[in-house]
């Protein structure tokens, strides 16, 4: 398949509406809506429990493909079993894809996740992560970063960081499984598509982790939903790179990094994190841009 | 069976949802504080804004996009995304 070149190239193909009950400026929603153009209609997406769960709200559906409720434990293995059915019944075209939250992936699902990859299961998983449990109100993921305030790391006098853990390397565990990986943002859609072009061609297992900017658990302005996922890739906090036979891509490379000061600023999450907790978040993201860097198009995992 | 009767008790007592993408019709104007307002002149037909809607309220056609004020949440990112002003803002009336 010819790589999209630009927003303008992008399939005009429309198979998720308007009328969900998501918020206002919804980064997930606006991915699965950017994912659907280049899955399209045969596409069955299996949605663990979480805010996306509210896109089919019976009796509207804002879908106009199949869609499987799973439980938070089990997306990637339903998938693994609906691909097995639909390849029995010889729908082999159809894609299986999964769109779950980084709760579902990191945490509570992350052993169907990791059978359904070492069985290279010709399965699509799309990880939306927007750093937390979303939909029960904003706890702590293994996903959240260092320092951002949540339900469950509330920040305080005694302590001052909000969360102090130093969130999962999720690409580097899923690159030991040998599947392809991606990571993935809402202002570089074509590299997006691009990445789930690929991941559709593969005759196995794909991960593709999407940076699903929220601007309720986040607090921000809904407008700068963009703005902040493009800083994100700026700044460093979300580099953008695959993971392919377990050797390291890069595809944003940028001479020299942004200060995660300028993203931290736009979000109420992060607000009051004292200097040594912005000092100690950057020296986390420098760390890693050098590791990215330093391995580069060689063997990473 | 009427129509409703089959969607509320559906088929075997499993409620079924007879047309993909039925929320277009739902209305979410009651969301919006403000809204977008279009100026063809100053488009320069690039689809960021259409790209971007994350409620599918912009479709696009051959003359440029269209704003579906039944879907928008006037959530603002077209506003905030378009490369000129042709996206702006307005305040609802309340
Ligand atoms: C085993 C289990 N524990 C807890 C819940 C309650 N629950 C429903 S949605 C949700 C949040 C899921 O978080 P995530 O996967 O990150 O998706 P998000 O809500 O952020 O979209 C939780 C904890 C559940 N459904 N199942
Ligand atoms: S304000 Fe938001 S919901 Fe409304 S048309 Fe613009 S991007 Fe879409
Ligand atoms: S983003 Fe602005 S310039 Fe681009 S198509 Fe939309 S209205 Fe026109």
């Amino acid at each position: 398949m010819q790589p999209i070149k630009s927003i303008k190239d992008i399939p005009e193909l429309d198979l998720f509406t308007g009328g969900s009950s998501v918020c206002a400026g919804c980064g997930p929603s606006m991915g699965l809506k950017l994912a659907l153009k280049v899955l399209g209609p045969k596409t069955v997406i299996i949605n663990s429990a979480g805010c996306m769960t509210l896109l089919p709200l019976f009796p509207n559906t804002p879908l106009k493909v199949s869609w499987i409720h799973n439980a938070i434990e089990n997306a990637a293995t339903t998938a693994a079993g609906a691909r097995h059915g639909l390849d029995a019944l010889g729908f082999k075209d159809m894609n299986v894809v999964v769109y779950a939250g980084d709760g579902a992936t990191y945490d509570i699902g992350f052993a169907s996740l990791s059978s359904t990859a070492i069985k290279n299961e010709r399965v699509i998983y799309i990880c939306y992560n927007n750093q937390s449990y979303g939909n029960t109100g904003f706890q702590c993921t293994t996903a959240t970063p260092y320092g951002s305030e949540t339900k469950t790391t509330p920040r305080g006098k005694e302590n001052p960081i909000g969360n102090t853990n130093i969130h999962k390397d999720m690409l580097k565990l899923m690159g030991v499984h040998r599947v392809y990986c991606a990571t993935a943002s809402l202002a570089y859609p074509v590299d997006f598509l691009n990445k789930l072009n690929k991941a559709k061609e593969r005759n196995g297992f794909s991960y593709i982790e999407l940076l699903g900017t929220c601007a309720t658990g986040w607090n921000f302005d809904p407008r700068y939903t963009i703005k902040i996922s493009r800083l994100a890739v700026r700044c460093g906090m979300w580099p953008l790179y695959e993971i392919d036979d377990r050797k390291l891509s890069l595809n944003k490379e940028f001479k020299q990094l942004k200060p995660v000061d300028e993203y931290l600023q736009l979000q109420g999450r992060y607000k009051q994190l004292p200097p040594d907790g912005v000092t100690k978040l950057q020296s986390l993201v420098n760390e890693h841009w050098a590791q990215l860097n330093e391995f580069n198009a060689k063997r990473y995992v | 069976m009427r129509e409703e009767e089959l969607i509320y008790k559906g088929i075997h007592g499993i409620p079924v949802i007879l047309e993909p993408g039925n929320a277009a019709r739902v209305d979410r104007s009651s969301w919006r504080l403000v809204r977008p307002v279009y100026n063809k002149d100053k488009c320069i037909m690039c689809k960021i804004c259409y790209t971007y809607c994350p409620d599918s309220a912009i479709t696009w056609t051959k003359e440029g996009p269209v704003i579906n004020l039944t879907s928008c949440k006037g959530c603002m990112i077209c506003v905030e995304e378009c490369p000129t002003d042709a996206m702006s803002e307005e305040k609802e009336a309340s």
